[in-house]
């Protein structure tokens, strides 16, 4: 009797790029559990590039363009668009799907998972009664460090592992391009005038924002100075929209350059990468797709782009991000003087890449130590599996800097197995630096304290709710009191994420944890409430120590918030009234 | 009256007979009086003279036809009609020039049956009659239903000759949600506080439940900003200065709103926080500006400011405020009552409980005037509860004053108005010593008394017969002796006081509900500024879209209202009320809707 093989469904309705970063997660699936079934929603007029993921089963079309005209026209049209929603629903429903990875973070997606009742849920989804929660410890802390940029700890491929219980294993990202494709970017790029066995280097004009463009003289330098220094050609890429950019460009740089934006389909342009010796690139599709085909990236990182969260996901690409205070800035501003894009000049480029075509890291790190205005990376993975930004150079650290670093050993000891802990303080002391990193991080550790003590006492009234609750017959009046009391140190505990921002993406954790809280019992629901605050204590004085406070013996408490965690409730009172 | 070919009026009324068996009935007995004359044209057509208007072109009846009904064809066809909503009926040539252009089902509307006499008198309209269908009503119900998707057509001759009956009759079939006329947005502007806030609400809700778009601006979130103001301790002239500004502020704030959800109207309640600058602004935004100014004009002046940049003004007094207005404004001035709520103003039953607290003989509910302090003095020996702010000072009131001289709220106000045995209500004074002698307009509280079913004594004014009838509705009285003596006769009476307080709520519910003030309002509007609100598209209801569904869909779309309209944002905020699992169809539209809000609400704007 054959065994009826496991169906995944992942939904990403992002971009080229991000639909990229969803191949090691296909991948892995497919090696950790042997025989499954993948299916890839995914935004129709971006569904192209999902027919190069290899282990993809299946690609199912979501056409919102079409659903986004009817909806603007609205009566009978709406109509229709409904009923194409539920078809997509009665279809997905029909395959009987037994885990649903949600990698689009929206409200929007959040409803469609519920719709799908899939068992297995993870990422954002909805409640039967129409409340969002976000499924699974790592989609949670995705989305508070999506709020809190400056201290973004992973990559974003690391997420999407970890949300599927990949353990990440530094393998790239994966695109398989037909034969023909390949023919095809082939004979593209001898229609612009290439010669075989000619050298080139790919130049990415545009991105998907202009603050995160570099300016286009700079594009006209740098193609100047590799022709001249490195003897190349540049092949300018982009998208229909970069064409413009692309024909002023490719004007200016005469025969230096192959202008072959808008020209090949996706498939073709993963062809025309292959050949190229380096991309040199913003945070864009075509970075990613050079990354899937091994081909090395110089990065230049402006506006809202963070190279901790988006860089090149494999070995050995070098990432420059402008060292202004404002860098990376919040996704959602709109700048009005994008000068981090002045900071990154075309010789630093021309000179990075040189240097890591010639694999000369060390050379890169000495030349990174001078340029004041830029902070050059080199992106590696760290031993177990993550993927890291390395700063080049002699560079102070900032206290951002210490912080992720914190949060980078706290995260994988909390949400991945609480053994970890002490260890992964001795590491940060020896990684960063102990005495720089308590320095750095000094004005901080108030902040953590804060939130110790108000998570206790948190926990201490959450303990006391469901002690009076559990009573045969519990007094109203007290449990509006000590509800009160709680919502009054939830403020407060906003107050500290507001006023020390190195503290927010716990309070951000915390929140998305209350929001995932369901039931209508208040025993229960207060219990589950005490766990969030044992578990907000526990991460800040992990947090404490790490960045080098050694007075607090914070020890006690993690043991009790662990055995408080296993067996759900106990001593409660007592230690609440200790507390108090 | 001439031109009648016994005929002619036989075989028409053959076809009527067997068509409207009761018009026809109606019409063979009736004597076309003098006003009404049929003549020749000079093409030797007959023609009909209403009044001495020329309900037809003098010289070529057919050819003033023919230009009428090009010109309502091509309309009708714009709109997408089913219907055409012919106001006046006149020879019928229009009618017949209409006949032959337009396939559709056409309805003509004449209340004139002097004129549907004449008509069937002198013409052969048979052909035309076996095809029409004829309303004679004289007021619109607003219910009409079964027309589809329906234009007015008005006759411009026939509206002259009848002049502001027929008017108001377009209007108020334009008006008509059933009538699938334009669904309007209407963006309603409320004060930050006092008695017009309550009354924005229930505008914006009454304009919702007609079918059309509303959206309540409530500023009164910025009340306590405003009252805070006050920490600055800024001297008089500063703290003028600052008022102004924040004043500036909300009425910017409400620019902001008009540009970004454009609305067909803007409808300002009184105290609205808006200035004249603003006003201009939404007008050169495309926007129809209207107020209703729901309070006495010779108490306030800042409307003076305001009216020149208004194109409509609704007020609660007659003649005199008209005149004051048109003295500062070309605003089409209108006159329109106050009203009830019938969903909010209601009888309740209420528990022993609530009737104890709430209850009393006699009950005020209001703030203390002047005029009402010197008079309620007069109930002193009485069982009597005052509920309301303003009762400073007033130290022979101390007693009877109830929840420390807190202003009310309104389900506190329906409670007592339900619980008490006779409600008093004194029209507030300034200046008076109880009863204003000449008092004109008619407060909301006459009106929200008898929807909740509660009796009332009431003072004299000159508004209130025509919108209640003293002596069967509601009691009057003229003096404050009066007031007391009525007051004490009627509470040994609980029969009469029970027949009087309902036949005055069967009054309000069928004439004086702010849906009924509403419909009169957008009636105003649109007689004038149809083609241009109606050019401003128009959207579908629940109720006109259900035929197209069917299955779950259909039941879901059961459950909604039948004139929501049938956009995701009136769908999904219609879910936010309910509660317990989604069912797959709700959150199907939840998923459109956060769909429109991600992708597609920067694209429509």
């Amino acid at each position: 009797m054959s065994r009826v093989a496991e169906k995944i469904l992942i939904v990403n309705l992002t971009r080229f790029g991000d639909l990229l970063q969803t191949s090691p997660v296909i991948e892995g699936l497919k090696r950790s559990r042997p025989g499954c079934e993948i299916t890839l929603l995914a935004e129709k007029s971006f569904a192209e590039v999902c027919e190069g993921i290899p282990a993809l089963d299946r690609i199912y079309r979501i056409d919102l363009d079409t659903l986004g005209a009817e909806l603007l026209e609205g009566g009978a049209k709406l109509l229709d668009g409904f009923n194409y929603v539920r078809r997509v629903i009665d279809d997905l429903r029909s395959e009987g799907f037994s885990l649903g990875l949600n990698y689009s973070s929206s409200k929007m997606t959040a409803v469609f998972m519920g719709l799908l009742r899939i068992g297995d849920l993870r990422g954002w989804t909805m409640t039967e009664d129409g409340f969002r929660i976000i499924a699974h410890p790592w989609s949670r802390l995705f989305a508070s460090m999506c709020l809190n940029r400056r201290f973004a700890v992973y990559n974003l491929v690391d997420y999407y592992l970890r949300m599927a219980d990949i353990q990440p294993w530094g393998g790239g990202l994966y695109y398989r391009i037909s034969d023909e494709a390949r023919a095809g970017a082939r004979r593209v790029l001898r229609e612009a005038g290439w010669r075989e066995g000619e050298k080139l280097v790919a130049i990415q004009l545009g991105a998907s924002r202009s603050a995160r463009c570099w300016p286009q003289r700079s594009f006209v330098e740098l193609g100047r100075e590799i022709s001249a220094s490195l003897g190349m050609r540049v092949v300018l890429i982009g998208g229909r929209l970069d064409r413009e950019l692309a024909a002023r460009t490719h004007l200016e740089l005469g025969g230096v350059a192959l202008n072959l934006c808008g020209a090949t389909s996706i498939a073709e342009l993963g062809g025309v990468l292959e050949q190229c010796e380096a991309l040199i690139t913003g945070d864009t599709g075509p970075m990613h797709m050079a990354v899937a085909m091994k081909t090395p990236v110089i990065a230049l990182f402006f506006g809202p782009a963070s190279a901790f969260d988006t860089g090149p996901y494999s070995e050995g690409n070098v990432v420059l991000q402008s060292e202004v205070a404002c860098a990376p800035c919040d996704h959602n501003v709109n700048c009005l003087r994008p000068f981090c894009r002045e900071e990154i000049t075309a010789a630093m480029v021309a000179r990075a890449l040189r240097l890591r075509l010639e694999g000369r890291f060390d050379d890169l790190a000495r030349e990174a130590s001078r340029w004041r205005s830029v902070r050059v990376f080199r992106t590696t993975f760290d031993r177990q599996g993550f993927y890291r930004c390395e700063l080049l150079g002699d560079r102070p650290a900032r206290e951002e800097d210490v912080v992720r670093e914190a949060y980078r050993r706290m995260w994988v000891a909390e949400l991945d197995g609480e053994g970890e802990l002490q260890g992964a303080a001795r590491r940060l002391d020896r990684s960063i630096g102990s005495a720089e990193a308590k320095k750095k991080a000094g004005g901080c550790l108030w902040g953590f304290g804060q939130m110790v003590s108000l998570a206790q006492e948190g926990y201490a009234q959450a303990c006391l709710l469901a002690g009076e609750a559990a009573k045969r017959d519990p007094s109203v009046l007290r449990c509006e009191e000590l509800g009160e009391r709680i919502e009054a140190i939830d403020n407060e505990i906003a107050k500290i994420a507001g006023i020390v921002p190195a503290t927010a993406p716990l309070w951000q954790m915390f929140r998305f944890g209350k929001e995932n809280l369901e039931g209508e019992e208040l025993e229960p629901l207060a219990r589950a409430t005490s766990c969030l605050y044992a578990e907000l204590a526990r991460r800040a004085s992990a947090m404490a120590r790490l960045l080098g406070e050694e007075k607090r013996q914070f020890a006690t408490w993690t043991q009790s918030g662990a055995e408080e965690r296993r067996t759900g409730r106990g001593r409660e009172e007592r230690e609440a009234q200790e507390w108090l | 009256m001439g031109g009648v070919d016994q005929g002619w009026l036989d075989r028409n009324l053959a076809v009527l007979a067997r068509r409207l068996p009761a018009l026809a009935n109606k019409l063979a007995a009736l004597e076309v009086p003098h006003t009404h004359v049929v003549a020749a044209a000079a093409s030797g057509e007959p023609i009909l003279i209403v009044r001495g208007v020329a309900l037809e072109n003098r010289f070529d009846p057919d050819a003033g036809a023919r230009a009428w009904a090009n010109e309502q064809t091509e309309r009708l066809e714009r709109f997408g009609a089913q219907s055409a909503i012919v106001v006046g009926m006149a020879l019928g040539y229009h009618i017949e020039g209409l006949l032959k252009r337009w396939g559709g089902r056409i309805v003509v509307w004449e209340p004139d049956l002097y004129v549907i006499k004449s008509a069937i008198s002198a013409r052969d309209l048979q052909r035309v009659l076996e095809r029409i269908e004829i309303v004679t009503e004289e007021e619109a119900r607003g219910g009409e239903g079964g027309f589809g998707r329906a234009l007015v057509c008005p006759h411009p001759p026939s509206i002259l000759a009848q002049g502001e009956r027929l008017r108001r009759l377009v209007g108020r079939l334009q008006s008509a949600p059933a009538l699938a006329g334009p669904r309007l947005k209407v963006l309603v502007v409320s004060p930050m506080y006092g008695g017009s806030w309550e009354m924005a609400g229930y505008c914006a809700s009454a304009l919702g439940s007609l079918g059309h778009d509303a959206r309540l601006l409530d500023m009164s979130r910025f009340w306590g900003a405003f009252r805070d103001i006050e920490i600055f301790g800024a001297r008089k002239a500063a703290r003028g200065r600052l008022d102004r500004l924040f004043a500036d502020f909300l009425a910017r704030g409400a620019l902001a709103s008009v540009e970004a959800w454009e609305p067909a109207v803007v409808l300002a309640m009184a105290q609205a926080p808006l200035t004249r600058q603003v006003l201009a602004e939404m007008g050169h935004l495309g926007a129809v500006r209207a107020m209703w100014f729901v309070e006495d004009h010779r108490h306030f002046d800042y409307w003076r400011d305001l009216a020149p940049e208004l194109d409509y003004v609704f007020t609660i007094q007659r003649e005199e405020c008209g005149e004051a207005f048109r003295a500062v404004s070309d605003a089409v001035w209108h006159y329109l009552p106050c009203a009830a709520d019938p969903a909010v103003h209601r009888p309740l039953d209420l528990s022993a409980e609530e009737r104890e607290r709430y209850g009393s003989d006699f009950s005020f509910v209001g703030a203390g005037y002047r005029n009402r302090r010197l008079a309620f003095a007069a109930f002193a020996d009485c069982d009597f509860r005052i509920w309301g702010s303003d009762w400073e000072g007033a130290e022979a009131m101390r007693p009877f004053l109830q929840e420390g001289g807190r202003r009310v709220d309104t389900a506190t106000a329906v409670r007592v108005f339900n619980a008490t045995k006779v409600n008093l209500n004194l029209h507030s004074s300034t200046y008076h010593d109880g009863v204003d002698p000449r008092g004109d307009f008619v407060n909301p509280r006459t009106f929200e008394i008898a929807a909740c079913g509660g009796f009332q004594v009431v003072d004299e004014r000159k508004e209130l017969p025509p919108l209640l009838e003293p002596g069967r509705e509601v009691v009057t009285f003229s003096s404050v002796r009066e007031m007391r003596e009525l007051g004490i006769y009627y509470l040994e009476r609980p029969e009469d006081r029970r027949e009087l307080a309902m036949r005055a709520r069967k009054a309000v519910l069928a004439r004086h509900t702010y849906r009924h003030r509403m419909g009169e309002l957008l009636g105003e509007i649109l007689a004038r500024d149809f083609e241009r609100l109606a050019s401003r598209g128009r959207g579908n209801t629940v109720q006109e879209m259900r035929p197209l569904v069917d299955g779950k869909l259909g039941k879901f779309m059961d459950r909604l209202a039948p004139d929501l309209p049938f956009t995701l944002d009136a769908v999904v905020a219609s879910l936010h009320r309910r509660e317990g699992p989604l069912s797959d169809e709700e959150a199907i539209f939840l998923f459109l809707h956060q769909f429109d809000e991600l992708y597609l609400k920067d694209y429509r704007q």
